[in-house]
């Protein structure tokens, strides 16, 4: 139980580290999809249970993994791929506009 | 209590019947659509801020503690009582503002609205996070509305900083679910007493981290000005009045509720809430002087004002509580009137820099005393209504000891005062220049001028609104309240 976790948490902070860093737009955007895999890898870890099975009311199955956040995973995985396309098509737009993906270089705004 | 669950749904179908409406009917149908569904929605928030008190709760669809819970306490009547008061006005400005991309505009608002409502209403930590989002996404989308340059690269440091933002948010979501196994926040509140000490702090630095950021706190601020300067103006009446507001209300909702009181006092976050309110809002007065075009000058003031409700709210006293949210009511008609003006100059004359507003004082005479009376209201002078809140939060921070908090809000005033009379100056400053421009019509006055009189009725009567503001303290410094209304219902 232990490793999976060590994994998620190297993926979420891989992913901080991407958007903080990184200059070019379309890699910021691959950072974001990185933290919000590995918070969607998050549920569905926290709900896993060796062994079980899917939840369904019944006498057979008495050993079944927890429904709620694997609902939680995929509306989280929704609202993801909704930011997700928001942002790249913001990105677009500005590769357009400014014909860079380079963050330093678009400097309309200051102060 | 169904009309609570109304809230959420008539602007989510309204924006969808826009949308509908376009593809057939162009825009014969938008303006009996818009303003009929505002009024509906404005009929439905009083009814149920009426009911507000005692607090009372909603189970959607009858699943009691399972499902989804609607919960309805004097603290969530006051949001909407400011969406009651701010919607109808905006929706009315912008329906004669607002000329390109109409449709969009009226879809996005009428979403952000319901996430907001969404936000105010729910009892449930995950819907918490799912509405903030959808509120918070349609509100970039506002942003990027008028697809200039700026607009477009205001936008995207936007989206990026508030996406930041939710990942915190939704990370110490799940992290409560694996610790509780519940999303109801009383729930939750009652599992968290056997939870260790450091692990609720962890989750307690994700939770504030994140809505630091959607609040707008010095050092985590800069997409704020940015996202205000090229987006429609109308669109930052809501966004200063609302969507900032629902983000304080729920970190509140979440430090107050899930973790209580007591919590925040040993872990020393009231200390921690005050200092950085403090810090925010002199940083962003000296900002908000070098700033030269006045739509950033009242972001920056949002930012100040916004710190000023920080430190009512973490003062951790009753009368701090009261301070605070009559200040977030307040800023929220202070800031609102601030933007429809210059909203105005801006339709008629396309002025937003500070010389550009030279003489309008006397072209304008009516909305130029408005401006006057809201931005003295926001430094603070009496009789208007924001020198009573804050005056409640100068109060709260000297009984609780906080006397640096105290002196640099008297500080603070005389900061804002510099650039809000900077501006004032400039506008009664007479000048030989002909100005060419659009006469604004009544569709464009009332609302401004409407909100404008607030300012006035509730600084020489604020008994009004502080009757209800008067009992919510009761169920934040206490949550065993909340707690037993909502697992008793």
């Amino acid at each position: 139980m232990e490793l999976p976790f060590v994994v998620v948490t190297i993926l979420f902070c891989l992913g901080i580290y991407t958007i903080i860093t990184q200059k070019n737009l379309i890699k910021i955007v691959l950072g974001f999809t990185i933290v919000e895999s590995s918070l969607i890898l998050i549920f569905v870890l926290v709900s896993y249970q060796p062994g079980g099975t899917a939840p369904i009311l019944d006498k057979a199955y008495h050993l079944v993994v927890d429904p709620i956040p694997q609902a939680l995973a995929l509306t989280s995985i929704v609202i993801g791929g909704s930011v997700t396309a928001v942002m790249l098509a913001l990105v677009i737009k500005i590769q357009k506009r400014y014909r860079t993906l380079n963050v330093d270089k678009l400097r309309k705004l200051k102060g | 209590m169904q009309a609570a669950i109304w809230l959420i749904i008539l602007p989510l179908l309204t924006a969808f019947f826009i949308g509908i409406s376009k593809v057939f009917y162009s825009y014969k149908l938008l303006f009996p659509l818009v303003t009929g569904s505002a009024i509906l929605y404005l009929y439905l928030l009083i009814s149920v801020i009426d009911h507000s008190y005692p607090p009372k709760v909603y189970s959607v669809g009858d699943w009691g503690l399972l499902g989804i819970n609607i919960m309805v306490d004097p603290f969530s009547g006051l949001l909407l009582l400011m969406i009651a008061l701010l919607f109808l006005p905006v929706i009315v400005f912008s329906l004669k503002y607002i000329t390109f991309h109409t449709h969009n505009y009226f879809i996005l608002t009428y979403i952000m609205t319901a996430g907001i409502a969404g936000m105010v209403l729910t009892a449930d930590l995950f819907n918490l996070y799912v509405f903030l989002e959808v509120s918070s996404l349609s509100s970039c989308a506002l942003v990027a509305l008028k697809k200039t340059n700026k607009a477009i690269e205001g936008t995207f440091k936007y989206l990026v900083m508030s996406t930041l933002g939710s990942f915190f948010i939704l990370l110490a979501t799940i992290l409560t679910y694996d610790l509780t196994g519940t999303l109801n926040m009383a729930e939750i509140s009652v599992a968290f007493q056997d939870i260790p000490f450091q692990i609720k702090s962890i989750l307690m630095a994700f939770f504030i981290f994140g809505y630091a950021i959607k609040i707008g706190l010095i050092p985590l601020h800069a997409w704020l000005p940015d996202s205000y300067e090229e987006s429609p103006i109308p669109y930052n009446v809501l966004s200063s009045g609302l969507v900032m507001k629902s983000a304080v209300y729920a970190l509140i909702r979440v430090l107050y509720i899930l973790f209580g009181f007591d919590f925040l006092d040993e872990t020393g976050m009231l200390q921690i809430g005050v200092v950085w309110g403090v810090v925010t809002f002199l940083i962003a007065h000296l900002l908000a002087f070098q700033q030269s075009n006045v739509i950033r000058l009242l972001a920056y003031s949002s930012i100040a004002q916004i710190a000023y409700i920080t430190i009512g709210l973490f003062v951790g006293t009753e009368r701090g509580l009261i301070g605070g949210n009559f200040h977030i009511l307040n800023h929220a008609i202070m800031k609102g009137t601030l933007f429809f003006v210059i909203a105005i100059f801006h339709y008629s004359l396309t002025a937003v820099d500070i010389k550009d507003l030279k003489g309008l004082g006397f072209r304008f005479p009516l909305l130029s005393f408005t401006f006057v009376v809201a931005s003295l209201a926001i430094v603070g002078l009496p009789p208007f209504n924001g020198f009573i809140s804050k005056w409640l939060i100068v109060e709260a921070a000297l009984d609780a000891g906080f006397i640096y908090a105290a002196f640099s809000i008297l500080v603070g005033t005389f900061l804002s005062l510099t650039y809000y009379l900077k501006v004032i100056v400039t506008l009664y400053t007479k000048t030989d220049k002909t100005i060419e421009m659009k006469e604004p019509g009544l569709a464009l006055k009332l609302p401004t001028i409407f909100l404008g009189s607030l300012c006035i009725v509730f600084g020489i009567a604020p008994s009004l609104p502080l009757s209800l503001i008067d009992k919510i303290p009761t169920f934040l410094l206490d949550h065993e309240e909340y707690i037993s209304i909502l697992l008793g219902g």
